[in-house]
């Protein structure tokens, strides 16, 4: 990394407030519920580093992605994108100016393009939201060398998006991205929805755009086999927390959080060594009353008295290198 | 085999008549499933994978239809049955395990109440009695204080703990077979590990043959014995899943697994099968998979390939047939 890393996460947290309505709160004397999404998340993507947050469902890895492209208002802490606060900028221009350099891609390509446009058009319309032509023709030329760049044809934009596979609209997603010629792209399990043979393609498809544009990657995913072939660090998230952020090569090699290590160890093994598995055991706990202390120590193997009463820091004393750094007690204390 | 096989489909072909002519869907599928055995069927969003299983279990939706070919439960042929006789089959000697745990429990009843009614369906048993076994089911699947939690709704319970409930109620009434159609797709990885276990210990134990559909290459190396990989309706190649996985013989399954990402990976491009799988109203002629494959040569286009005995394994592919040699790589 030289200089300022392009995105800066700092403590962001969001709460979602999940209590019934005031009235019925009065009436059944309950307290207000809220929903600790995101706790204290905090880390950097440096210039053309794709950075990887991996969790199960409810760990808020989505709600972190909508955060930092800027769908989402945090409750607490900044996102700063090449030095530039994006929640304190008053002025709504420079934060689209902002905006346009980070753009989202999401899961689903069948919800996220709309059935009724061309596919001409669902590309056309960034362009023209952000001005980036003058004219049709102009419109039109940038379509088709986008649709030529994710490896479809120019003649595809007079298409609807239902005569499109899975992968062919996940590629129109990202065409559709493209665009303002965003320096960085947020995607949000890009590949879950889609087949074995067409997640490959599309995978491949982000490796050569992050090559050939020098693209930066935020990518969010549940799966860590696809998240280590993308990313060059990867954050493990667990209820909300980053519980380890290491480089990608470091972290399937010797993971050190008793979490991250039990989520590598449940992946199914494709090699058939025969390696014998640690039952996980339970579950991830509802987000609105998390168990005291660190997140995990219900299921965890090395729990002791203090895992229950204070949450553990994310720190990289314990570790080798400073970019690796765990937030464990057992881990700082020596104990595994 | 000389024991009878707990489940054998035999040249299954299911239809579906549209305006536009006839779909083949699925098209001469053969297999067997021994006691106690677990085979898996893989392949990619369309290939007929669920529909084999629904028309095993006869709840293929109309206008769907089974064209041809014979499905056997221990030898007693169950393709061919009304409604009626097929209702004490399923539940009672084939059990059903789908893939969204939620809408396969009625969300109005507890789940005591599902399992017994479903118990007391096909076992001749009083209330109580089925109570008490439903408890014992429960305990069985892994959940905790059953005596309890069997008066709770679905809601009430975690995705994985809904699984291990609709587990429960697919072996209430001891089947011989169950057909588990993406059982784990729907949960988290530790989770998914959790039930694959959980479905192996209580088929090994009881001896139940297991059908796992599922597009998941991992869950089927962590559970099956034998896999088979369908494409387009039909089998491409079927074989011990050590065999399939380590050295597949037909272009689309190691083209499949190349396309799989590993944990020990070296991080290089993926290998990629280019195109996608044909439309049902456009399978192309010969074999199925020639316009994507690497090694296509004339006969491929022209001719289609039945499934041929390689090693210990079948696959349906022109590159294992006995005259292959003078075929061009």
């Amino acid at each position: 990394m030289n200089g300022r890393p392009f995105v800066e996460v700092r403590n962001l947290s969001r709460v979602f407030d999940v209590s019934k309505p005031w009235l019925n709160r009065v009436i059944e004397h309950e307290e207000r519920k809220l929903l600790r999404a995101v706790t204290d998340v905090s880390f950097d993507i440096g210039k053309r580093e794709t950075v990887a947050l991996v969790g199960e469902s409810g760990s808020g890895k989505s709600t972190v992605a909508k955060m930092v492209v800027g769908l989402l208002e945090p409750t607490g802490g900044s996102v700063t994108i090449d030095g530039v606060d994006m929640w304190s900028l008053a002025d709504a221009e420079k934060r689209q100016a902002l905006r346009r350099r980070i753009q989202m891609i999401f899961q689903d390509p069948y919800a996220s393009l709309n059935p009724r446009w061309r596919v001409g058009s669902i590309i056309a319309d960034p362009i023209r939201a952000f001005g980036l032509a003058k004219d049709r023709a102009e419109i039109e030329h940038q379509v088709g060398e986008l649709l030529r760049l994710v490896g479809l044809d120019p003649a595809d934009a007079a298409k609807y998006p239902h005569e499109f596979s899975g992968g062919q609209r996940q590629r129109i997603c990202i065409a559709r991205a493209l665009p303002p010629k965003p320096e960085s792209l947020a995607a949000d399990e890009p590949t879950s929805a889609l087949d074995v043979s067409v997640r490959a393609q599309t995978l491949n498809l982000m490796r050569e755009l992050r090559a050939r544009l020098g693209l930066t990657y935020l990518f969010i995913s549940h799966n860590l086999a696809v998240v280590r072939h993308m990313a060059t660090r990867i954050g493990v998230m667990y209820l909300g927390r980053i519980v380890e952020i290491s480089p990608s090569e470091e972290l399937f090699r010797a993971p050190r959080h008793p979490y991250a290590k039990m989520l590598l160890d449940a992946v199914p093994d494709l090699a058939m060594t025969g390696r014998p598995r640690k039952m996980v055991e339970g579950e991830i706990p509802n987000p609105i009353s998390p168990p005291p202390g660190c997140a995990f120590n219900p299921r965890c193997p090395a729990v002791l008295e203090r895992c229950r009463r204070e949450v553990p820091e994310l720190s990289a004393t314990a570790t080798a290198s400073s970019a690796h750094a765990i937030a464990c007690h057992a881990v700082a204390e020596g104990r595994i | 085999m000389t024991e009878t096989p707990t489940l054998s489909v035999r040249n299954l072909r299911i239809e579906f008549p549209t305006r536009r002519g006839t779909l083949v869907a699925v098209d001469d599928v053969s297999f067997d499933i021994a006691p106690g055995e677990v085979l898996g069927i893989v392949g990619e969003s369309g290939a007929g994978k669920s529909l084999t299983g629904t028309a095993i279990i006869g709840l293929l939706e109309p206008p769907g239809r089974i064209a041809g070919g014979e499905i056997r439960l221990n030898g007693q042929r169950i393709d061919n049955l009304s409604r009626e006789a097929m209702r004490p089959i399923r539940g009672k000697r084939i059990g059903m395990v789908f893939q969204d745990p939620l809408t396969s429990l009625n969300p109005l009843y507890r789940i005591g109440d599902q399992i017994i009614e479903t118990i007391r369906t096909h076992l001749p048993m009083s209330e109580r009695e089925a109570r008490a076994r439903a408890i014992d089911l429960l305990t069985e699947v892994g959940i905790q204080g059953a005596e309890r939690r069997i008066d709770s709704y679905p809601h009430e319970f975690s995705g994985g703990m809904r699984q291990r409930v609709v587990l429960a109620l697919a072996l209430c009434a001891e089947p011989d077979l169950i057909i588990a159609d993406e059982p784990t797709t729907a949960l988290d990885v530790s989770i998914q590990a959790q039930i694959i276990q959980l479905l192996k210990r209580l088929c090994r134990e009881r001896g139940t043959a297991v059908m796992l559909i599922t597009h998941d290459m991992g869950v089927i190396a962590e559970t099956a014995n034998r896999v088979a990989v369908m494409y387009a309706g039909r089998i491409a190649e079927i074989g011990p899943v050590r065999e399939v996985i380590k050295s597949a013989h037909h272009p689309y399954t190691r083209g499949l697994m190349g396309s799989i990402p590993s944990l020990e990976g070296t991080g290089d491009r993926l290998t990629q099968i280019p195109g996608s799988m044909p439309r049902l109203t456009a399978i192309p002629k010969g074999c199925a998979f020639n316009p994507r494959c690497p090694h296509t040569f004339d006969r491929c286009r022209t001719e289609r390939p039945d499934l041929m005995p390689v090693d210990h394994s079948l696959a349906a592919c022109w590159l294992v047939a006995p005259q292959a040699a003078e075929a061009p790589q």
